[in-house]
């Protein structure tokens, strides 16, 4: 099996042409280095090809030989897909292994580092990882935003590139029967979802066509921008937001008051699906293959889709994303965005020898080589440098898999820490959502995230206390006023009164406090 | 009868004395015995060490970890190590609504279950046991075992399928009488019956094999005995199936109420959506909202706790009743 | 007239006929015993008259009704059955009032006859237990009560007293004549136990493959069984059967077993039959031990004596053949080891033809 490796290691060195990184020194090690890993995450449970560690990554072969740094697995829970179980197994076991990595790490590592079990990180990059520096240097608030309570980093997070995820779309073809143009505002909005549920436009002669749909409920919550509000601050749901500078809930504003009240409006009138929250995944697909839906906010790489997919089911379909409508202010944002950094990645544990080691082979996968390597497969094998740009090969485009689960066999992809390169992705995408994007690109849609705080044990004590119970109450309330069950603004001053009582304003001085420890 | 004569003469310190020595010569005797019953019996205990270990390590040794219920419980710190505080997740788990409304909805949710969901599988049972063409019986069988075998999630569909506004059966079935559709999984008020009723689809086919493997066991000649006597079919069902299943059906009662808290939450999960929190939230949803995606295990395991107390309270009240007034008990 | 009569009765499961075609009447009162090993078809015949199993062929009259395609309830019959069917969450007053309450009687009508009965069978300080306290002669009686009640036109028992032990038999046995007798109703009872069918019947049915062998009373049958399989099931122990071939004698015709021979009566059908293979048949009572070769006695082995108090059993060897000789202890004790031999009254001979099995002998009467 030694033999076997160094083999293979071989011909991957003859067809490795990329110029060594300037700062970097490789091999790490003179003599190979074993370190074992965690690795747990949706597509593979274990460290190898689709969770098999019995055999080994293309990338993490070619990875042995540049650094000499060779990583076994030592995965723990690996009979769950569920990322959070595992980690409490490894953590619960005490066994820890060298390196501890996967989807949904960051919770655990910033919560258990600070007691111990995984090594801060600050002075290792600092002294250590030059690559891993300069990429933080440039973004010193995701340096903050991976913080724990003490201000320790713990772990190097997996760093999507790319910025828009979801988007508006539109039935042109729709539009183009009734005559009428792309909405840019709210009012015309409105006008256009009342003529697709009114004018017949999918000409069947029956009213039953759904003006707005969406796969997640959550996503009719968009609309709230459309009247100044808001409805999370990050790239989940219900998320707290910046405003002016400070923590604030979105479901604790006027303006959300005013914005559910015309959501619920809309609902009532038949502009919204009225099965919007037990629709479910399947929405997109029956609504659209049906020829009933009009218009939803969706993701631009999958919704772009449908226009081959149903290009023979539904005569003349034309599905192509549009930009945001203007707010009643005359704003036009996109509030959904790629979250620059995830919750995954890698950390090195307190059982770990050879933390120095560790973090300059953390480092490698930060170098020019280490990243090409880490987002595109071995050179030669997926793919070539073209004029400077990397440029997958054909069989890969064109193998009939998605590249991405190409990648994840490869060992590209995974949940490594490392800067993703749109680039990859970019390749792969559809014309129309290259379009869509290129689209959104002309003006500037994007609003700050919130990119959540660090707690301390006595902040984090006051957020479970209060804010479970808090959120339950708000998304209770939000249904039960879109549904048409009480009238949000009648029930406005009870409502900002129960949450106070329920804690809303210790929680916001927490998550303040939090924040501005953190990001000062 | 001269060695009695002779303790009645003797002094009462040597009464004493001869007492305890008598009483030693029998426990020795009692340990003897003990011992020869081991050696004797051996083959019993060995058999008896697989369950004791199961025990051991499956339902005892995890009693161990229980008391995070009153610690701040760290993983990483572990069990032993993690600080205690009392009382506090009680206190915290007691002064929120959110719980207090949780628990009252798995009493009422899980008391439909028992009024409406009980008595079904035995009406299955007794239904089956009257199909006599064993081929439509065999084929009704198989019909109602099916949704046990099949997904919660996929029960949920069907489910939200079945009650959708605008492609329903229900709501299709309502129109034809002129009831305009009801979003029935947004309303509240209809979340108990559209969950009980699932349950009891789902699961009383399967739990009748308990009653007709009781009604198996019935004497036939109860029945041929009954017919000279000059029973109807609904008599027999009435005055001879039910009485005589009927300590199959205790038990499975105290069974029932001992599991009155454990309301199946995958499927409540499923089926909720936070405008029917108001009927629809569990202890168990609850705790996984709370507990299980915060992270917060201490707390989980207080409500755990305060479940089993509660299992253990109706159980052992059950079983008291019923020992009583009917003569059937678990132990 | 509440006598049973079954006209060619068959049973059949698709093409296996198990009961062929049986001919009975009962007389109203007549106590009537179907007896005969297990898989007979003595109990199918008796669930037939119950109504528990269809008839397949024939005609079933039950007081001059014909009773084929009526129902069970409606055939006025009472059945008691061996595992005496009790409903164990009844107690025995409610038992024995099942029936009636089934039947809508009215409650004082319910309450004296339960009264009635159970003061009859002696059940009156358990009216309130349940079956699961009784013991198994108490749980008997209660089932019987349970048919009494009904006052029905014939009692049916299928094997009631099998499930007893020995000395509880033996007074059920009784206490079931006792009752008879005082009640007067036509009963068909059925019984592997030949003792029980000897003790209880007016007349005995003895049953064999499907086939009724022979009908009468207990005397008669034990007397003139009409053929080797009714001599071997009657008779505690059973008749002695012998392989022999007929010869001639002095004055009468003796049957040949190897070196021996014993005196037949002369009987029309021994005559002109020299050399017929018979089976020679001598009841275990009526063989006299003898402890001397003597002229006509048959020389045996002893094997073994069973002392029974009374009376002895002598287990001998004939010529390798077993033989079993009953005879009284009294003033017999001294010499019971020293028995070598027998001899038998040939009036008391049963022969029968060794290939059909028939009675070739005449009648016995015992004065």
């Amino acid at each position: 099996m030694r033999k076997f490796t160094f083999a293979l290691a071989l011909m991957g060195s003859t067809a490795i042409t990329a110029p060594a990184f300037a700062e970097s020194h490789l091999p790490i090690v003179e003599e190979p280095l074993e370190l074992t890993i965690h690795m747990h995450w949706a597509r593979a449970q274990g460290y190898g090809p689709g969770g098999d560690t019995s055999k080994i990554y293309p990338v993490e072969e070619v990875a042995r030989e540049k650094t000499n740094i060779h990583l076994i697995d030592q995965t723990s829970g690996r009979n769950s897909t569920d990322q959070s179980e595992a980690m409490n197994l490894l953590l619960a076991t005490g066994n820890l292994p060298d390196i501890v990595g996967g989807a949904k790490v960051q919770q655990p590592v910033n919560e258990y580092g600070p007691q111990g079990a995984f090594v801060p990180l600050n002075d290792l990059v600092e002294e250590h990882a030059p690559n891993i520096k300069a990429w933080f240097d440039e973004h010193p608030d995701i340096w903050n935003a991976i913080a724990a309570f003490d201000g320790n980093v713990y772990y190097i997070p997996y760093l999507p590139d790319g910025k828009y995820a979801r988007a508006w779309f539109v039935r042109q073809d729709w539009l183009d029967a009734l005559g009428l143009e792309q909405p840019d505002n709210v009012d015309e909005l409105y006008d256009v979802l009342v003529a697709f549920r009114d004018q017949d436009p999918n000409g069947n002669g029956e009213k039953d066509e759904i003006p707005f749909f969406v796969r997640d409920w959550e996503e009719v919550l968009r609309l709230l921008t459309l009247w100044d509000a808001r409805s999370t601050g990050a790239d989940v749901y219900h998320q707290f937001y910046l405003k002016d500078g400070e923590v604030a809930h979105p479901y604790a504003q006027e303006a959300y008051r005013d914005g559910l009240a015309n959501i619920a409006k809309w609902y009532e009138e038949g502009l919204i699906d009225a099965e919007v929250f037990t629709r479910g995944s399947s929405a997109r697909d029956y609504l659209l293959g049906e020829n009933l839906g009009g218009m939803t906010h969706d993701w631009f790489a999958s919704t772009s889709g449908y226009n081959i997919a149903l290009a023979d089911k539904v005569e003349g379909f034309n599905f192509i994303p549009f930009l945001p409508p203007k707010s009643v202010s005359g704003v036009r944002i996109e509030e959904n965005r790629r979250i620059p950094m995830k919750p995954d990645g890698w950390a090195i544990t307190f059982a770990n020898e050879h933390p120095v080691e560790t973090i300059k082979y953390f480092d490698f996968w930060f170098s020019e080589e280490g990243a090409l390597l880490a987002n595109f497969g071995v050179e030669g094998k997926t793919w070539d440098m073209v004029d400077g740009e990397p440029i997958y090969k054909d069989e890969v485009l064109n193998s009939g898999q998605p590249v991405n689960s190409q990648m994840y066999l490869e060992g590209a992809q995974v949940y490594r820490g490392y800067p993703q390169d749109y680039r990859y992705e970019w390749q792969w995408t559809r014309e129309s959502a290259r379009e869509g994007i290129e689209l959104y690109d002309t003006e500037d849609l994007l609003v700050e995230q919130f990119l959540g705080v660090a707690f301390n044990e006595e902040e984090q004590a006051v957020y479970d206390k209060y804010y479970p119970s808090i959120v339950t109450y708000m998304l209770e309330r939000q249904q039960a006023w879109i549904l048409g069950s009480g009238d949000i603004k009648e029930d406005w001053d009870d409502y900002v009164e129960t949450l106070n009582k329920m804690g809303l304003q210790e929680v916001l001085e927490v998550m303040n406090s939090a924040y501005a420890r953190q990001y000062s | 009868m001269s060695d009695l004569e002779a303790k009645v003469g003797g002094s009462t310190e040597e009464l004493v004395i001869e007492a305890s020595e008598a009483l030693r010569t029998r426990k020795a005797s009692r340990i003897e015995r003990i011992g020869d019953h081991l050696r004797n019996e051996w083959q019993l205990y060995v058999m008896l060490i697989p369950t004791v270990v199961w025990l051991l390590v499956f339902l005892y040794k995890p009693m161990y970890g229980l008391q995070i219920a009153f610690k701040d419980y760290s993983i990483f710190r572990g069990v032993a190590a993690s600080p205690w505080v009392g009382l506090e997740h009680f206190q915290t788990l007691f002064g929120n609504d959110q719980f207090l409304r949780a628990l009252k909805n798995t009493v009422i949710i899980s008391f439909y279950g028992l009024i409406f969901g009980f008595p079904m599988p035995i009406l299955l049972a007794l239904m089956f046991n009257e199909i006599l063409a064993q081929t439509f019986k065999k084929t009704a069988q198989t019909i109602v075992y099916l949704p046990h075998f099949v997904s919660s999630v996929i029960i949920a569909g069907i489910v939200i399928t079945a009650f959708s506004p605008s492609a329903g059966i229900v709501n299709t079935v309502m129109g034809w009488f002129g009831i305009d559709p009801i979003y029935f999984l947004t309303k509240p008020e209809w979340f108990r019956p559209i969950f009980v009723g699932t349950g009891i689809w789902q699961e009383a086919g399967f739990q009748s094999i308990v009653y007709l493997a009781a009604i198996a066991g019935v004497s036939p000649t109860l029945y041929e005995s009954a017919v000279v006597d000059g029973a109807s079919r609904w008599q027999m069902m009435w005055k001879i199936t039910l009485p005589s299943i009927m300590p199959t059906i205790i038990i499975m009662l105290i069974i029932r109420i001992g599991n009155m808290l454990e309301v199946s939450f995958e499927m409540i999960i499923l089926l909720y959506q936070p405008a029917t929190y108001s009927t629809a939230d569990v202890v168990n949803t609850f705790i996984y909202r709370q507990g299980i995606q915060g992270g917060q295990y201490d707390l989980a395991a207080a409500a755990g706790l305060f479940n089993a107390v509660v299992a253990f309270v109706l159980v052992m009240t059950a079983n008291t009743i019923s020992k009583r007034y009917s003569r059937t008990s678990l132990w | 007239m509440s006598g049973v009569k079954l006209d060619s009765i068959v049973k059949a499961y698709g093409a296996v006929q198990v009961v062929h075609g049986v001919d009975l009447e009962v007389q109203e009162k007549e106590f009537v015993v179907l007896v005969g090993p297990s898989g007979c078809g003595k109990s199918t015949t008796l669930r037939m008259i119950a109504g528990l199993e269809e008839i397949s062929d024939g005609t079933l009259t039950i007081d001059g009704r014909v009773m084929n395609r009526v129902a069970p309830k409606d055939r006025d019959v009472a059945m008691v059955f061996q595992n005496y069917a009790l409903y164990p969450h009844l107690n025995v007053a409610e038992n024995m009032a099942f029936g009636l309450r089934i039947r809508k009687e009215s409650k004082e009508h319910i309450e004296s006859s339960v009264k009635e009965v159970s003061g009859i069978l002696g059940l009156d300080k358990y009216l309130e237990r349940r079956p699961a306290d009784l013991s198994g002669g108490q749980r008997q009686r209660v089932a019987m009560g349970r048919a009494i009640v009904r006052r029905p036109k014939v009692f049916l028992f299928d094997e009631p007293l099998s499930n007893l032990d020995a000395k509880l038999r033996t007074q059920m046995r009784a206490e079931i004549k006792r009752l008879h007798n005082r009640l007067g109703v036509t009963s068909i009872y059925v019984t592997h136990d030949q003792v029980e069918a000897m003790t209880l019947a007016d007349r005995i049915v003895v049953m064999n493959a499907g086939r009724i062998e022979q009908i009468g009373t207990p005397m008669e049958l034990f007397l003139n069984p009409v053929n080797s399989f009714v001599a071997g099931f009657l008779g505690a122990p059973p008749m002695n059967q012998v392989k022999a071939v007929i010869a001639d004698g002095d004055t009468s015709p003796v049957a040949k077993f190897g070196t021996q021979q014993i005196a037949l009566p002369s009987l029309p059908g021994l005559q002109n039959a020299v050399g017929r293979e018979v089976i020679v048949g001598v009841r275990p009572e009526y063989a006299e031990v003898v402890t001397e070769a003597a002229p006509g006695s048959v020389s045996c082995e002893l094997e073994l004596v069973e002392t029974l108090g009374s009376e002895a059993l002598l287990h001998m060897n004939l010529d390798g053949e077993p033989f079993v000789i009953r005879t009284e202890t009294l003033g017999n004790m001294a010499k019971l080891n020293s028995v070598n031999g027998f001899t038998a009254k040939p009036e008391l001979i049963k022969v029968f033809d060794a290939n059909t099995g028939m009675a070739l002998s005449g009648q016995t009467r015992v004065a």
